[in-house]
């Protein structure tokens, strides 16, 4: 991926695949330690299917013998010095309390970190693609947070969908806005 | 031209070569790999220095008829088996990207 926002996008599809109805992304920037953690209520993995998403060659798809969305996260990662981790708890066992959760850490002042890209699209892209999936997302910039919740947007909208083109546009206008250096 | 013809008109160092009749057509150049992923083309000779798990995967994917592993780099044995395992051909070579395309161009690829 050229650009993070391109894994963050790739990662999250998975969990909308796994039948997630809240997915959260969060990003944390400490001095030159970025953790990117996406964290699902999906169904879950159990122990060892999780072993084999790490590996190029599973996919859940059947179009193609291999799945890259992880190994291509952790290369990303990896080639900062970073890395990834994956928990993941199965519906089987865990009825009342499944999900994944996939963190990632990048060193951003090493040579070979790409550039986080645009998140604002990443973020426009998943809630029109899912609109009946509720999505937080934060960014925390050494202390500078960007945040959007859409539960609490549905709780004004009512029952317009997030999916209309006006709702889109405001989502993106109102986490641009918030990216602007504070005057 | 075979990859085993151009393993030997080269004097290129076999890593795999289960499918050494493949006929290469074509050359993509390129380590970044989800770009090559959607751009190298079916039984293009790929030229890259990356090394991990993953060049076998997007050979697979993309279909290339062989990796060359450009500037000396080598491979963990569990990604040359796992290439021998899945048909991936992989030649080795000391030269750089550019010259090895070069050469390539002059064979006529």
């Amino acid at each position: 991926m050229k650009e993070l926002s391109l894994n963050v996008l790739d990662i999250t599809k998975n969990s909308v695949k796994a039948g997630a109805t809240l997915i959260d992304i969060s990003l944390v920037e400490v001095g030159s330690l970025l953790t990117l953690t996406i964290t699902d209520n999906g169904c879950g993995m159990k122990p060892e299917v999780v072993e084999t998403v790490m590996n190029p060659f599973y996919t859940t798809r059947t179009t193609r013998k291999v799945g890259m969305g992880v190994p291509l996260l952790m290369l990303a990662a990896e080639q900062t010095g970073g890395g990834v981790t994956i928990e993941s708890r199965h519906k089987e066992e865990h009825p009342e309390n499944h999900g994944t959760v996939v963190t990632a850490t990048f060193h951003t002042d090493h040579i070979d970190f790409t550039p986080i890209g645009d998140l604002v699209s990443t973020m426009e892209t998943l809630i029109m693609g899912s609109p009946e999936i509720d999505f937080t997302f934060t960014h925390d910039m050494n202390g500078h947070r960007v945040e959007l919740d859409t539960r609490q947007l549905r709780e004004v909208l009512g029952e317009v969908p997030l999916d209309s083109y006006e709702i889109i546009q405001w989502i993106g206008d109102f986490l641009r806005e918030q990216y602007q250096p504070a005057e | 031209m075979t990859v085993s013809e151009l393993k030997d008109t080269l004097s290129l160092t076999p890593v795999t070569l289960p499918e050494g009749d493949r006929e290469a057509e074509g050359v993509y150049i390129g380590d970044l790999l989800s770009w090559v992923m959607g751009r190298a083309q079916a039984d293009n000779v790929w030229l890259t220095i990356m090394s991990n798990l993953n060049i076998v995967a997007v050979a697979t994917l993309a279909d290339v008829s062989c990796i060359i592993l450009c500037e000396g780099v080598t491979l963990e044995e569990s990604v040359r088996n796992t290439a021998e395992a899945k048909g991936v051909n992989i030649l080795a070579t000391e030269a750089p990207a550019y010259e090895t395309a070069k050469r390539l161009t002059e064979l006529g690829l």
